[in-house]
This record gives C-alpha cells, structure tokens and sequence, in this order.
C-alpha cells in the first residue's frame, strides 16, 4: 500500500511516516504545497494524509486539484482547524475523512485501514485473525465458529485494538476512538481498564488464547 | 430676585422720601413767603396744611440743614425755623401721607406680581429647554448602561447632536470604548493563537510518546517514566482544548444553528456514558420524551449535554445512580454523590475543582456555563442529602 503524508511540521510528518512504515505501508513524506502537488500528478497513491495549513497553499486546493483530475487516491484531512465549517468543506471537495490535530497515531492508522477496507472491500468486509473473526456489515465476532455477544463498546474497542495488531494503543487512545463524538469531549481513560477486563473475560469464555496484552502502564496490545 | 426686590423696595422708599420732603419744602416756602409779607392776615394756622408758632430752635436748625421731617398717622410734617424781625417762627406743613403709602403698596404689589410671573416663566422655559437640551446626555447614558463588551457590538453614539460639549464627550467615550475593546479583542485573540500554537508541540510529545511506547529498548521503568509524560501531556492538551473551546464561545465562533433533535442526542449520549461507567455506576435511569427538539449549534449542544453527564458519573460514589430526564421543559440529571466543597455559587467558575482530583482539568461546567449563557438557558444547580440536581431549563 503506498501512501503520502503532506505535512508542513517536519517532527510530525516524521513521526506520521515512521509509524506507518513500522506497518510494511510504503510511505512517503512531503511538508510544502509543490512537492506535494508533484508527487499527485506523478504517483497514484492508495491513501494520502493532507494537512491544510500548507507554506505555499492549502490542502483544499491540492485535494481540489486531485478531484478536478479525476483521481481516487483516498484523502484524510488533518488538520488544527476544527470548526465545522472546514470538516464540511473538506468533505465536500472530496475528502473521505477528516481528523483533527492532534491526534493519536493508533487512530490515524485505524482511520487509514478503514479507508482502505472501504475502498478496496467491495461491502463484504471481514477480519480474520485465524483465532478471531470478525465481520465488519453484521457486527459479529467468532472464535472457533463460536460467535461471541459483545456490547457496542467492546465490539469498538476490539476492532480498535484489532486494526491496530502488534501496536501498542494507549487508554486515552482508546477513550477517545470509543467516544467518537463531533467534539473532542471524550471521558477520562480510567474506565477503559474495565472494558478490556470484560472483553477479555469473554474472549476467554469462548475459548480464544489470551491475544490481549497489557504493556506495562501505557495502554493495550493485541498480539496475534 | 429677592435681592433686586429688596433693592427696589429701598429705591422707591427713598424716592418716595425725597419726594415729600421736596413737596414739604416748597409749601413751607410758599406757606413763609405769604406769612412774611402780610402777618396779619394771613393766619397762622390752617388745620392739616401748616402751622406757625413763635418759638426757639437751635442754630443748626435756624440755617435748615437738618428739617424734622416726620410721618404721624397720616400726615407727614416739616418743621423749619425762620426769623423774621428778630423773632423766631417756627412753621410746621403738613402732607397726607396715605397717597404715598398707597402709592408704595400698589407698586410692591405690581412688582411683586411682575416677579412671579416671571419666576413661573423662567422655570416653565427652563424646564422645557434643558429636556431638550439634556436629550443627547440621557440617550448617551442609555447607549453606555447597554453596552457589553462581549457581545462585540459597537457602540452607537450620535457625535452631531447639536451641542458642541455633547459632541465631543460622546467622541471621547468612543474613543475609549474603541480603545478598551481593542484590548479586550487582542486579549481574546491572543488566548487563541496561544491556545492553537501549542497544540502542534502538544501533538508531537503525543506521538513521540507513541513512537517510544513501541520501542524495543522499553523496560519497566522507562515505561512507567512514558506513561506519566503521556498522562501530563494528555491533561494538557484537554486542558488547552477546552480553553480554546472557551474562547471560541467567547468569539462568537458558533454562529451556525440548526435543528437540534435532543431527544436522540441526550439518548445517545446517555447510552454511551452508561455503558462507559458501567462498572462503576450500575443503576442509571432515563426518561426521554421524544421529539423535543432545539434550535443551537449541534456541537456546542453536544458538549453542554456531554459535560452535565460526565460529571454526574465522574463526582459519584461508588455504587451510586443517575437519572436523566428529558422533556420539552427542559434537561434534569440527577445524581448520588457527596457533597461538593466550598461555594456552590462558584461550581461553574473556570478551574475551580471539587475534589482533588488530577484527572479533570476544571473546565468542564465552566464550559457548560458558557454555553448557556449564549443561548440564555438557565442552570440551576441544588445539592440535598446526597443528591446533585442540576436542571437546564430551554425557555
């Protein structure tokens, strides 16, 4: 999967493509409005991460450029801005989804493979982790063609850990992800712990391993 | 007045004086001439005219410089001496004196009546005059007692009303209004930019922190050592979001309303705090009645309702309850918990905290209040026997 980051923050951007290369994504990064516009005309990307505060422009026009050529590389905004106005406007020029600065790293990538899933999936959209499978349209988890009756927030939370396997994601990433509010008003992260007891419990009971690991105090991981 | 009138009454009183004496003086010369040259027949005394006596009378008075002029009754006298043969006549002549006191009433009186006149006169145009001439001040102190400096409305005040002072004092409040605002706007501005500049460093310690949780060379202890940067840069960045959020309220920057239907929010808000407390709070009680719609800012209704309800379930106690009630009267949420310390006045002042507790940022009802004081929805707030009330009435 290749992707582009267009981000004028040079320690962000960094740390934007370091963390999706960790995830065999051929990323590449880009922090001003002539490169990016270079790299569009010149590469079909799968998924391009477009900031809107750019020396030289803005992202909109890029992301109106790249609808304007008939272009389907996928575009998420991220963006410091988060008035309605600039998600609405953003989502009118062709975004498929916008986050707001700043944001968790797990998040980004979850909003990335959903993206992705989307895209490429044609509707029948499924997980399998050869333990656990998920279907993605019902809502449903099994393991060991078991189904496993989760509540909504545990079903979020696993996909959440799920698409973010082998990483660890913090609690107030989780909290956060499991809100998902137009405001960013997410309740303190303290509860998180008692969900992951209760998924964990119920994994457990339907006869799936232990796939979900606590990583010291910093957050969850879940390991397959 | 008084004064003038006094001065009047003294002036006329002196003209009057000069007057009898003037006319005194010319009967007794008359009275002497025509005695001096014919003693005998003419007589010596006419009664309330004049009168002439032999007699004696001291120098002083022989040469005329000081005549006894007096009033009787109703007679005023003049009584001069004169010498004719070596003798010593003393003539005394007579006036009525009523005509003059007649005369000095009557003119008192027409003064008097001159002068009330004109005092009800001056007032009357006074009066009128200064209404209108004190118009332009009143509608000035009006414009001022209405003005609200966070309301961003300019204030409107004529600088031609006709009076040249009037002009220049509503100039120079402007002036001071422009200059004050000014501040006020930079103030506002900079808690912005401020607020919106750290958010980028706030967003790189965040995914460094990520990067770094990830690492390979984690041990326990450098993990515990991540886990509380992560935590002090996650108050942080809450923190500067709900301050920025302020500000933006503050700024008018939510002008966009639509209809809201609370109903379904406060029911989807409800649901999702209920399930992300559950292992806390195990009893929450809903009653929604449906279609109670709004006309707001969906995201600033979303946080009003979000803030009341994280807050019922955050200062609880353990095993407590909730109950939400919606109707078209208004948001009621209730809840166990004990009591809160200090002011019950200040609960919605911007970081004040009720407990010690690290985990909030001391903003929340402080953003609650300043959304219902945009929309001018009411929030009471009561506290009973281990019950927190907090009712937000819509009207």
């Amino acid at each position: 999967m290749k992707l582009l980051v267009v981000e004028d923050e040079p320690s962000l951007l960094n740390s934007i493509t370091r963390y999706f290369q960790q995830e065999q994504f051929t990323c590449e990064g880009v922090s001003n409005f002539t490169d990016a516009l270079q790299r569009m005309e010149d590469i079909i990307y799968d998924c391009i991460i477009l900031d809107i505060n750019l020396p030289g422009g803005s992202g909109l026009q890029l992301l109106k450029y790249l609808r304007e050529d008939k272009k389907k590389d996928g575009v998420i905004i991220i963006s410091a801005r988060d008035s309605l106005d600039d998600k609405i406007l953003g989502l009118n020029y062709g975004a498929d989804d916008y986050l707001t600065k700043p944001f968790h790293l797990p998040e980004l990538s979850a909003r990335v493979k959903a993206l992705l899933r989307r895209k490429y999936s044609d509707g029948s959209a499924a997980v399998d982790l050869k333990v656990l499978h998920i279907e993605l349209a019902s809502r449903t988890v099994t393991t060991q063609g078991q189904s496993i009756a989760l509540s909504k927030i545990e079903y979020d939370l696993l996909l959440f850990l799920v698409t973010n396997k082998n990483r660890v994601v913090s609690r107030q990433a989780i909290a956060e992800h499991l809100y998902n509010g137009p405001s960013d008003q997410a309740p303190g992260p303290e509860f998180v712990y008692s969900h992951i007891k209760n998924l964990k419990r119920k994994l457990k009971e339907k006869g799936c391993p232990e796939i979900i690991q606590s990583v010291y105090g910093l957050g969850y991981k879940l390991v397959v | 007045m008084l004064a003038g009138s006094v001065f009047f009454y003294l002036t006329l009183m002196a003209h009057i004086r000069h007057m009898k004496h003037q006319q005194l003086q010319l009967k007794q010369t008359n009275v002497w001439n025509a005695y001096s040259l014919d003693t005998v027949h003419v007589p010596a005394m006419l009664a309330g005219e004049y009168s002439i006596a032999p007699g004696k009378m001291q120098d002083d008075m022989i040469s005329g410089s000081d005549d006894v002029i007096a009033d009787s009754a109703n007679l005023a006298y003049l009584m001069q001496a004169h010498r004719l043969n070596n003798k010593t006549y003393i003539v005394t002549t007579y006036i009525s004196a009523k005509e003059y006191r007649h005369l000095l009433i009557k003119v008192s009186i027409a003064e008097a009546i001159i002068f009330i006149l004109l005092l009800v006169t001056i007032v009357i145009v006074n009066r009128r005059t200064s209404a209108r001439l004190w118009t332009p001040f009143y509608s000035t102190m009006n414009a001022i007692r209405g003005y609200d400096i966070r309301q961003n409305k300019p204030l409107a005040l004529e600088t031609t009303t006709g009076t040249e002072e009037f002009d220049r004092l509503n100039r120079t409040l402007l002036d001071l209004i422009d200059h004050v605002d000014q501040a006020y706007r930079n103030q506002k501005q900079f808690t912005e930019n401020a607020s919106h500049e750290l958010q980028t460093p706030l967003a790189i310690i965040r995914s460094k922190v990520e990067l770094l949780s990830e690492g390979p060379g984690l041990n326990e202890d450098s993990a515990q050592l991540l886990q509380e940067i992560a935590e002090a840069n996650e108050r942080l960045s809450q923190m500067n979001k709900n301050l920025l959020l302020l500000t933006r309220i503050d700024n008018g920057q939510y002008p966009e309303v639509e209809l809201i239907e609370l109903s379904r929010s406060v029911e989807h808000l409800g649901n999702f705090f209920r399930e992300y407390y559950e292992n806390k709070i195990s009893r929450t009680a809903t009653t929604i009645q449906p279609n109670v719609h709004l006309m707001a800012n969906p995201a600033l209704i979303e946080i009003l309702i979000n803030n009341l309800l994280r807050n019922a379930y955050i200062h609880n106690i353990p095993d407590g309850w909730v109950d939400i009630q919606l109707s078209d009267k208004g948001l009621v949420i209730k809840n166990s918990g004990p009591a809160i310390d200090g002011d019950p006045e200040r609960l919605f002042d911007r970081f004040r905290k009720g407990r010690v507790d690290n985990r909030t940022t001391g903003l929340g009802l402080a953003l609650v209040k300043q959304i219902t004081q945009l929309y001018k929805y009411d929030i009471q707030y009561t506290y009973r026997e281990g019950v927190h009330t907090l009712s937000l009435s819509f009207a």
